[in-house]
């Protein structure tokens, strides 16, 4: 039935409006350089979506937890192997995406015959000096992009865009407080516009979504106030001055309630 | 999935093999020479070793360190083929992270132990023909215990706690009788000891294998050589720093002679 090319193109297209629809209720990842490494940000419902690969990679995750556990492990089994064959500072985040697992995403999902991986990647990479961060983004058809300063995972294009506008607005060497305050403020400005866009797509109207893409400060701190009562604030950093070779840590609730804005912290307690 | 975190199953998946058997043996006697010791002092353990590499008559390095961090609570001093005792710590060092990537959570102390063992048993043939020979002490904080603990392996992977202290290597006989005398008559049990004072037991204690034991490098201030010696913690392990053993080598350890 796909032996036609044009049935295929179409099988193609069908899957790209079915992972589109996955996505939808995802929570964004967001990561950011700071003075002393990367920060990553996500709020969760329970499974974490983010992780130490090797001892300066870190991964953030959206889409189905199952996916995502797989490409975790082949990415923890290929820098292993490869960190221990050659040495660690081979296992770089651009060989792990480019031969690693974009190949292999992509492959999942041209063959329209099995399941794709419904997964979007973040891959943040410690430089050995401030500022030389790496941060690659994969989508779930296996295209990647590598930048640097930040990067975010989000439902469609046009949100990570208002997100990544909203950090790229920010002044760079923040101290790991900052950049905790502007890493919650453009995760609430993913999160509120995917949501109105659900709202939108099920009331069948368009509601005024003028307000929605506003970076004012303060309606984003609401919109994070009361969405993050019934869920966790997850945060990562891979902090150049840890010592030993590892430098991921994964920040405790106490530090991080340290960090928290003085109104969400309180509605966290 | 994940071959359950263990990262010595995934490398030999991958066709990596550990312990190349060393066929037939040469009735060659590799020596373990070296001085290793770690013994519990009030805080936590120390472990401490000379840096002396001999192959035979030779001296081939004088500056090697053979107490080796594995992680952040875990340390191994290595006696015998330096070679093989290398490529274990290397072994072990990814076993322990890929353990805690994978499964999100830190090995255990008693499952970092057995990883030892495995591979010491892995090694046998090797260690029988005379070319891997390795006798190692592996000491860390146990968080479940809330103690810091000292085992100690021979060369075929039997596991001994050493209660209160290890030795192993060529001038380890010497010190074994200093450390049993000390502990048994001493005014003062190894275990009771300041981190100062326990650091002054570590460098006599060196300083006496090198004296009756040639394989056992020991202090040569002209070249500000000391040995290594690593305090474990339930905070983590730090490398007491020259300038201290400098200080407490000539305080306490050197005489006129």
């Amino acid at each position: 039935m796909y032996e036609e090319p044009y049935k295929w193109v179409e099988a193609v297209g069908n899957r790209r409006q079915y992972l589109d629809e996955q996505f939808k209720q995802g929570s964004p990842v967001v990561a950011l350089a700071y003075e002393a490494g990367i920060l990553l940000l996500t709020v969760s419902k329970g499974t974490p979506k983010l992780y130490e690969i090797y001892d300066r990679l870190a991964l953030g995750g959206m889409g189905h937890p199952a996916d995502l556990e797989k490409l975790r492990f082949s990415l923890l089994e290929m820098a292993h192997v490869e960190g221990f064959n050659r040495s660690p500072s081979d296992v770089t985040g651009s060989r792990m995406v480019k031969y690693g697992i974009a190949p292999v995403i992509k492959q999942a999902f041209e063959e329209v015959f099995k399941a794709p991986f419904i997964v979007k990647i973040l891959l943040t990479e410690l430089g050995a000096k401030a500022g030389k961060e790496t941060f690659l983004v994969i989508n779930y058809d296996g295209t990647f992009d590598e930048g640097s300063h930040c990067a975010v995972l989000a439902a469609t294009k046009a949100v990570e865009q208002d997100m990544m506008k909203l950090l790229r607005a920010e002044p760079g060497g923040r101290s790991l407080e900052q950049a905790v305050g502007v890493a919650l403020q453009a995760w609430a400005l993913g999160d509120r516009l995917q949501r109105q866009a659900l709202e939108a797509d099920t009331d069948h109207g368009r509601e005024s979504q003028a307000d929605s893409a506003s970076t004012d400060l303060a309606s984003l701190s609401a919109y994070v106030r009361e969405t993050v009562k019934e869920k966790t604030i997850e945060c990562a950093v891979l902090d150049r001055t840890q010592p030993g070779s590892a430098k991921y840590r994964a920040l405790s609730p106490d530090e991080l309630g340290r960090f928290l804005p003085k109104d969400v912290r309180a509605s966290l307690s | 999935m994940g071959m359950q975190g263990d990262f010595f199953q995934l490398l030999k998946a991958q066709g990596y093999h550990f312990g190349a058997s060393g066929g037939e043996s040469h009735d060659q006697q590799f020596t373990t020479a070296t001085t290793i010791l770690a013994f519990k002092y009030r805080d936590g353990v120390l472990v401490a070793g000379d840096r002396r590499a001999t192959a035979g008559n030779m001296v081939m390095y004088d500056r090697t360190d053979k107490v080796l961090e594995i992680d952040r609570h875990s340390v191994m001093a290595i006696a015998g083929v330096p070679a093989t005792a290398y490529e274990m710590v290397r072994i072990l060092e990814h076993s322990f992270k890929y353990y805690r990537r994978t499964q999100l959570q830190e090995l255990s102390f008693e499952g970092k132990l057995r990883a030892v063992s495995k591979l010491l048993k892995d090694n046998v043939a090797a260690a029988l023909a005379g070319t891997g020979a390795v006798a190692p002490i592996f000491a860390g904080y146990d968080f479940e215990q809330e103690t810091a603990k000292i085992y100690f392996y021979d060369i075929l992977g039997a596991e001994f706690e050493g209660v209160e202290y290890a030795v192993s290597g060529s001038g380890s006989p010497t010190i074994r009788g200093i450390l049993h005398y000390v502990n048994t008559w001493g005014d003062q049990l190894l275990s009771a000891m300041t981190e100062e004072q326990s650091t002054v037991q570590a460098l006599r204690l060196l300083t006496s294998a090198a004296e009756f034991d040639s394989a056992t490098g020991g202090v040569n201030r002209e070249a500000n050589l000391y040995p290594v010696i690593k305090l474990i913690t339930a905070q983590g392990i730090r490398t007491m720093p020259e300038p201290d053993l400098k200080r407490h080598f000539e305080a306490s350890v050197a005489r006129s002679v």
